[in-house]
């Protein structure tokens, strides 16, 4: 009887399937065998069943159903769907394993980068504190001025290392200011504008004044500034507000522009 | 023993009678929601998963017009895992990039703070 039944199955679903089954059955078998491996490997990761047991247990369970289906002959569409479905199940919790595990680390991470904050604030504010003599202030443009363009403060050259993008210890009370700025107005958004003087490369010039600026966004963000009120853009040696004839006025247009938005966060149209 | 042939010989019937398989209208439902979510959380054609996705519900909906109900509930629930896997890669996906811009600016954090 045992072997009378396999038997009598091959000779039908020869008969029936005029031989296309044995590649079928191939094919079946091979689908069914990688879901069985997927299926083991999730089963025996403890932390895809803490963050996916669901998807882990119908995985199971459409295996189980292929795995049932591939003792009939005839079935192996069915086995192999099953198989599919089981492998698409493994895959899933996978993924939602690696995700949850992301998301605990970001939650970490996100404390530790709080507590980092607060401890520069603190830095920044002493060492704002110990500069009795306030010499470096009056060599800091920080002149604000209503343009047509809206309010813009002028971070000027002094507060950069020369021809780098580092932003001095000198630049820490301004910058202080101005995140205290948009702390009390929460909804204002700004555009961290870089330029250059006219020597030197175009390109590199252009590289520098967006890189200048986007060290100012850092540092903003990194003092708790949302990412999402800052916009920045480096114009290289367009738009001086000198001449370049003078090192003073090449001077003069070395710098970095915030251009602040109205109240209700509308910033005029960048350049 | 003989539970195992008559479960074969009701193989070989329900072979016959395909056509006697429920409209799957609650799966096409499904996939359809999954797809749109999948969507939602931003998967898009850069997915291989979302596409075959796509492409099997259309499958899916066309073997619904020609009454092929079983071809289409298959169709329909591989689809819908199909979105579902590439929802949940998009999702990690972004966790991943969410990390890494943490990481940055941690790593930020503590250059300045070195340098004071």
């Amino acid at each position: 009887m045992n072997a009378r039944i396999p038997l009598l199955g091959g000779l039908l679903s020869a008969l029936l399937l005029s031989g296309c089954a044995g590649s079928q059955q191939q094919s079946s078998n091979e689908a069914l065998e990688a879901a069985r491996s997927s299926f083991q490997a999730v089963k025996e990761n403890s932390d895809v069943l803490r963050s996916a047991p669901k998807d882990v247990i119908r995985a199971g369970e459409s295996l189980a159903r292929a795995d049932r289906l591939s003792s009939y002959w005839g079935s192996t569409d069915d086995v192999s769907h099953y198989a599919y479905l089981s492998q698409r199940y493994s895959e899933i919790a996978g993924q939602n394993s690696a995700l949850n595990l992301n998301q605990e680390r970001a939650a970490k991470l996100e404390l530790e980068r709080q507590r980092l904050q607060l401890a520069l604030r603190e830095a920044k504010l002493l060492s704002v504190q110990e500069q009795s003599n306030w010499l470096e202030e009056q060599m800091v443009s920080l002149a604000t001025s209503e343009t047509e363009r809206g309010l813009v403060m002028t971070l000027g050259d002094v507060l950069f290392d020369a021809g780098q993008a580092n932003l001095k210890a000198s630049a820490n009370r301004t910058v202080l200011k101005l995140v205290q700025f948009l702390q009390l107005n929460p909804r204002r958004v700004v555009r961290i504008e870089g330029y250059t003087d006219s020597r030197g490369d175009k390109l590199e010039n252009l590289e520098l004044s967006r890189a200048r600026a986007q060290t100012v966004a850092d540092v903003l963000i990194d003092l708790g500034i949302d990412s999402k009120r800052i916009e920045v853009q480096g114009h290289g040696e367009s738009f001086p507000v000198a001449e370049n004839a003078s090192a003073m006025g090449r001077a003069q247009n070395r710098r970095v522009e915030i251009v602040f938005s109205d109240e209700q966060g509308r910033l005029g149209l960048a350049r | 023993m003989i539970n195992r042939f008559s479960c074969a010989a009701m193989v070989v019937l329900s072979l016959t009678g395909c056509a006697s398989d429920p409209a799957p209208t609650e799966q096409l439902r499904l996939t359809e929601q999954a797809l749109a979510q999948a969507k939602a959380v931003g998967a898009d054609e850069q997915i291989a998963e979302l596409a075959m996705a796509e492409a099997k519900l259309l499958q899916a909906q066309s073997a619904m017009q020609r009454d092929a109900f079983k071809e289409a509930r298959v169709l329909a629930e591989q689809a819908e895992l199909d979105a579902r896997l590439a929802e949940a890669r998009v999702l990690t996906q972004k966790s991943q990039d969410q990390l890494n811009e943490l990481n940055n600016r941690i790593n930020r954090l503590r250059k300045q703070l070195g340098e004071l």
